[in-house]
């Protein structure tokens, strides 16, 4: 029996994503062209044979329902365990239905389905980390280390939660926006008893934050690990950030490491047949989907399935979403286009780089 | 649990006319179009014809098609009641025996047929590409009491001769059957789709069966006993696109159908969807050098040389300065930098390597007549500056000789 359980966590935290996530928690986000965020860790689960996985969602949760429905495209529809959605409908609490307050207080609402988790660790992750981590060995390390919470983390110079280890690795300060060293990734492994001790002491005294109470608080009381992770990790915060990370993948050394065909990265199936490329059309330094229809002319950009780029277009550094058409002549830079949006004919955009122009869903333009 | 109709799935044929693509696996799991392979066309037909329950009866070298089936899910034919089923020869008390014919394959699986007490069966072959509606033939099969009802489309009249025809009266009651006729009297061809009342065709399987000089074939037997007896037997006509792809060229002439607006074969038609098991693979990758102009392209290709009017299947590779088309590349097929390849079908994760030439244009032929596609098998390397001319197959043992 494999030893571990995945929770993730999916949920809005700030508004930084923002047209993006209008209709949508972060983990529904499409991200690659063919994935949503929360394929990446779902996937990096799956991989290490982890077999039940509770999904903890509260906010625009239909698009993420919608998604993985019973969890069938990542082998994880069973009748016993496999994948749980926990969507917090009934959730009131005194301050009526807002946002979680911190992971301890979505969990402390689930607790009687921790109290049913069959396995002895549990690996709790966010959605909006797009990655692809060998969990198997983050377990081997908590184990060799002796640790009690096993923290991964990256070399960044982003914004963040950093944490600095001695020499053994073991996590002594926890501190933001330090923008060097190893940044945490919010994912943390540890065991089953001692997560639901720590809700249950946290939550009576109405302490809700783990990474404050817990990662930062108890770095004394508790061995807590830095795990240091050195592949690609795009954690997605905000829109320009965003377009930065997708942008990322047009590079192969990226996409090797993150679609590395030994723990493949899994999406909802589709039924598209391939992409059409027209005579006409042209695409250069591009990611594309299935069931596309290319007339125009794509550079540098991300296309999801089934959009089509007419006659005369131009697609240039833009990332599109699932069903968007662009007329004939329009003319499209640094644009974020979400799903079904219009671009009429002859229709000029212009984002930038670091300010991308979005496009809501269903837009016509 | 009873069924109205299910659906029986020849599958069992080697395809020999395939030659090197059909060695290690049957026809119906050739893959097809860049995403799918041929048996994806009957088995979506049955899904999205409302028809839940398929036995699929296969025989040669069946690995590939079972494991590409699985438990159907991909077809949504997972199902509690019914779903999808591989029926291949079995032993019995009274001996084991291969299946002789197509009607025997169907006999020997009375038992599974039965299972589900159906008022219908209907007799499908795992080789044509063809988006079809069974229900609305089903109707028809029903509003004229019919005991065997036929798809059938016309043909141009000078290809008549190379197919089953059907003669019919003024309201599609067919009067006679000829395979392959000198002298066609009508244009209508069998498509080898077959709705039968199940209590007729069990009735007649046994008695084929029961006839030592049957060769137990629909086509030869079974359909000329049904129509001597005078059953009511009817033509159901079908338009839209439709080919057997048994032979190389004609399996390379409907990838190119995919290119072609004209030929009714159109996959991005959501309103009918194909579906089919494929791997997770990310987005294709299109790099700066590439250039692809009619081409269908699937997930999981790398194209970084030039791509015309070829069909592309998921995670095949073109490197650079590489020039391939009028060819069809299947699953993981790789075209190493600088080689040229033209009206050519690549298999299954082959290998062309730097600088090689393969295949040629019709107007390269000394013998127009003789031309014909360069084929490579699965896993077959063609080495670095090798030249494979127009009409070669080669399969994986290619250049094994040379190595040892």
């Amino acid at each position: 029996m494999n030893g571990m359980h995945g929770i993730i966590f999916s949920y809005e935290k700030s508004n930084g994503l923002r047209e993006l996530t209008e209709h949508r928690i972060h983990g529904s986000v499409p991200f690659g062209g063919s994935y949503r965020m929360v394929d990446f860790i779902l996937s990096d689960m799956v991989n290490a044979g982890i077999r039940d996985v509770g999904v903890i969602m509260h906010g625009q949760c239909q698009s993420m329902m919608d998604h993985l429905r019973s969890g069938k495209s990542w082998d994880l529809s069973r009748s016993f365990g496999g994948l749980t959605l926990l969507p917090v409908f009934a959730y009131n609490s005194a301050r009526g239905n807002g946002r979680f307050r911190g992971k301890l207080e979505a969990l402390d609402v689930v607790k009687d389905y921790l109290r049913h988790i069959r396995q002895d660790y549990v690996v709790l992750a966010d959605s909006d980390v797009a990655l692809n981590i060998d969990l198997q060995e983050v377990l081997q390390a908590h184990i060799a280390t002796g640790a009690d919470i096993t923290a991964v983390c990256a070399p960044s110079t982003e914004d963040g939660l950093y944490l600095n280890m001695d020499g053994s690795g073991r996590v002594r300060e926890v501190v933001e926006q330090q923008r060097e060293g190893f940044r945490c990734l919010q994912i943390f492994l540890l065991r089953t008893d001692l997560l639901l001790s720590l809700v249950e002491r946290f939550v009576s005294r109405n302490e809700y934050s783990f990474q404050e109470y817990v990662i930062q608080g108890l770095t004394e009381e508790l061995h807590i690990h830095g795990y240091i992770f050195h592949g690609f990790a795009a954690h997605i915060t905000d829109v320009a950030g965003y377009y930065e990370s997708s942008m990322q993948l047009l590079d192969p050394a990226v996409r090797q490491d993150l679609f590395s065909p030994r723990r493949p990265i899994y999406a909802k199936e589709n039924d598209a047949a391939s992409t059409y490329m027209d005579p006409a059309g042209g695409c250069l330094h591009s990611l594309v989907d299935d069931g596309c229809d290319i007339q125009g002319s794509v550079r540098s950009s991300i296309i999801s399935r089934g959009v089509r780029v007419e006659k005369g277009a131009v697609v240039d550094g833009c990332i599109l979403f699932k069903d968007t058409v662009v007329a004939k002549d329009a003319v499209l830079r640094h644009v974020i286009a979400d799903k079904n949006v219009k671009v009429g004919v002859g229709v000029h955009l212009e984002g930038t780089e670091k300010y991308p122009m979005v496009l809501a869903k269903g837009s016509e333009v | 649990m009873k069924k109205e109709c299910i659906a029986m799935l020849l599958a069992g044929g080697q395809g020999s006319r395939l030659y090197v693509l059909t060695g290690d696996m049957a026809k119906p799991a050739v893959p097809f179009g860049g995403k799918f392979r041929i048996i994806d066309f009957p088995l979506s037909n049955c899904t999205n014809s409302g028809i839940d329950t398929v036995g699929v009866l296969t025989q040669y070298r069946p690995l590939e098609l079972n494991s590409y089936i699985g438990n159907g899910q991909p077809w949504e034919l997972d199902r509690m009641n019914g779903g999808v089923h591989i029926l291949p020869p079995y032993q019995s008390n009274s001996g084991a025996g291969w299946y002789k014919g197509t009607a025997n394959a169907i006999c020997q699986n009375i038992g599974f047929v039965d299972l589900y007490d159906p008022e219908y069966v209907a007799v499908l072959s795992g080789d044509h590409i063809y988006k079809m509606d069974y229900s609305r033939m089903l109707r028809r099969h029903k509003e004229t009491g019919a005991d065997c009802t036929i798809s059938v489309m016309e043909v141009p009249w000078h290809e008549a001769g190379r197919f089953g025809i059907m003669n019919v009266d003024g309201e599609d009651v067919i009067t006679e059957f000829e395979e392959k006729p000198k002298q066609p009297k009508s244009n209508l061809a069998s498509m080898g789709i077959y709705i039968f009342t199940w209590k007729k065709l069990r009735a007649y399987l046994l008695r084929d069966e029961a006839d030592p000089n049957s060769s137990n074939d629909f086509g030869k037997n079974v359909i000329p006993a049904m129509l001597a007896a005078g059953e009511k037997m009817v033509a159901y006509r079908f338009e839209g696109y439709w080919k057997d792809v048994g032979t190389l060229e004609s399996l390379w002439d409907a990838n190119m159908d995919m290119l072609s607006p004209g030929s009714g074969l159109n996959l991005l038609d959501k309103s009918w969807p194909i579906y089919s098991r494929a791997p997770s693979c990310p987005p294709a990758f299109f790099g700066g050098s590439a250039d692809v102009g009619n081409s269908a392209v699937a997930k999981g290709c790398d194209i970084r040389g030039e791509v015309k009017n070829t069909v592309l299947s998921y995670n095949a590779a073109v490197e650079e300065g590489a020039v391939v088309s009028y060819s069809v590349l299947m699953p993981g097929a790789v075209v190493k930098q600088g080689a040229k390849v033209e009206y050519a079908i690549l298999g299954e994760n082959s290998v062309v390597g730097a600088g090689a030439h393969v295949g040629g244009g019709p107007e390269t032929a000394a013998d127009p007549e003789k031309w014909g596609v360069a084929v490579l098998g699965p896993g077959t390397r063609v080495c670095d500056g090798e030249t494979v001319p127009a009409g070669t197959m080669l399969d994986k043992t290619h250049g094994q000789e040379a190595e040892a």
